[in-house]
């Protein structure tokens, strides 16, 4: 998923960023310290860069992310930009823009949240060692720290926001998918539809089940839908009444439904409970439904004569 | 041609066409029945046929006056077909215990046409 995508998703405009920033307490004093800093970080990046991928490379689990040389030169120069970045002294719409790039590329090569958390703790240590050993005016170092520390954090943020917003997305992918899949819908003729239906039959699913087939009845412009329950383990009280409901909305289409697969245990269940399902053509077997349903559109199955 | 309703009623031969396309507040749904049917007694209609393929709600109220239209212009010897709703209110009504029993329905303005016409000649 794009970088920009996340931004939408997680409602960054203006406002939210800065009500991070206040929270994260980033003030302009502390963007003002880091860009005044430049000039140091320039100088250790180069230490920095070679220490933070001496541990990375150093450890099973996060070394698998960097296969060749020319993955570790290209990782290393992005580490160079991102580093740089926390001394650009702006903390902007731009700025979050081009963290999200770099949560959502980490979240796209599978890097689990943990490595990404340890290897920030590897960072500030060695920021705090080059700040402590270079800037030797009284409380320079602590507060020049500090200031980094605010703005990590705030990245840190950010990174794991859009580890879950893209977990959350694919989550909802499938969800898709798996409601596509309980509700396949079938075009068996011009105007006839059918719809196979397996397994237990539940409040939730019978609403998907309603509205995929009146979506389907009106885009197909059918005439009858086939809704074959032989796949339906048990057909309860409420199980009918959610056909029944379904045929209802249907015929207010102006399509109509035909029930199929009906054994004879099924059949026995319905008159025992009571179940009125007169308002539906019910036969026995899809083969049956099929023709019956093209009766209903004026065709008909014919044997071919020799 | 309605001076009380502003919805237009169309005449095709001996049948009417309406075609519902704003929303039924409830004083427009009265003046509409009345024209419906003040327009079926003036003209000797056989057939009516209402597209509300227009209509993205419909509450029980106004799904009561099309139904009872309907039932009106039967004792006034017309045949109702109503076409074009869509999946959304289809589910609400019958959510709602609404089914329009007793109301002929057809998928769109042909096949309501084609409907009234099996129904008209069936009599």
């Amino acid at each position: 998923m794009d970088h920009r995508k996340y931004m939408t998703i997680l409602k960054l405009d203006e406002a939210a960023i800065a009500s991070r920033r206040a929270f994260f307490a980033v003030s302009d004093e502390d963007l003002a310290r880091l860009a005044s800093l430049r000039p140091l970080a320039e100088k250790i990046i180069d230490a920095i860069v070679e220490d933070f991928y001496a541990l990375l490379l150093s450890h099973p689990d996060t070394r698998k992310f960097f296969a060749d040389e020319a993955t570790i030169r290209r990782v290393k120069r992005t580490q160079r930009e991102y580093f740089m970045g926390l001394f650009a002294g702006r903390c902007d719409l731009a700025y979050v823009e081009d963290r999200l790039r770099v949560g959502a590329m980490h979240e796209r090569i599978g890097l689990a949240p943990t490595w990404y958390l340890g290897a920030y703790r590897q960072y500030l240590e060695l920021i705090r060692q080059h700040f402590d050993a270079q800037l030797t005016e009284q409380g320079a170092a602590r507060d020049g720290f500090l200031s980094v520390q605010r703005l990590v954090f705030f990245d840190v943020a950010l990174a794991i926001d859009t580890y879950i917003a893209a977990n959350l997305e694919a989550l909802g992918r499938h969800q898709a998918a798996v409601r596509e899949l309980s509700t396949p819908v079938i075009r068996v003729h011009d105007r006839v539809l059918l719809l196979p239906l397996v397994g237990t039959v539940d409040s939730h699913r019978a609403q998907q089940i309603m509205e995929s087939v009146l979506t389907h009845v009106v885009e197909a412009q059918a005439r009858c839908i086939i809704i074959d329950i032989a796949g339906v383990p048990v057909v309860d009280t409420r199980v009918a009444d959610h056909l029944l409901k379904t045929a209802a909305a249907v015929r207010l289409l102006g399509a109509q439904v035909v029930l199929t697969g009906i054994t004879a245990q099924v059949a026995r269940t319905m008159v025992q409970l009571g179940l009125d399902v007169s308002s539906m053509h019910t036969v026995s077997r899809l083969s049956e439904g099929i023709e019956l349903a093209l009766g209903m559109i004026g065709k008909a199955i014919t044997a071919k004569s020799k | 041609m309605s001076a009380h309703s502003q919805i237009p009623i169309l005449r095709i031969g001996s049948t009417l066409l309406v075609s519902i396309q704003i929303d039924l507040h409830d004083a427009v749904a009265e003046a509409f029945q009345a024209d419906v049917l003040s327009a079926i007694e003036q003209r000797g209609t056989t057939g009516l046929v209402v597209d509300i393929s227009g209509l993205d709600m419909v509450d029980t109220y106004v799904a009561r006056i099309l139904a009872e239209t309907g039932r009106m212009a039967k004792l006034m010897g017309t045949s109702t077909v109503l076409v074009g709703m869509r999946p959304e209110v289809a589910a609400t009504l019958v959510r709602m215990g609404y089914g329009l029993e007793g109301v002929r329905t057809a998928l769109d303005l042909d096949d309501g046409l084609a409907l009234l016409g099996h129904v008209i000649a069936r009599r």
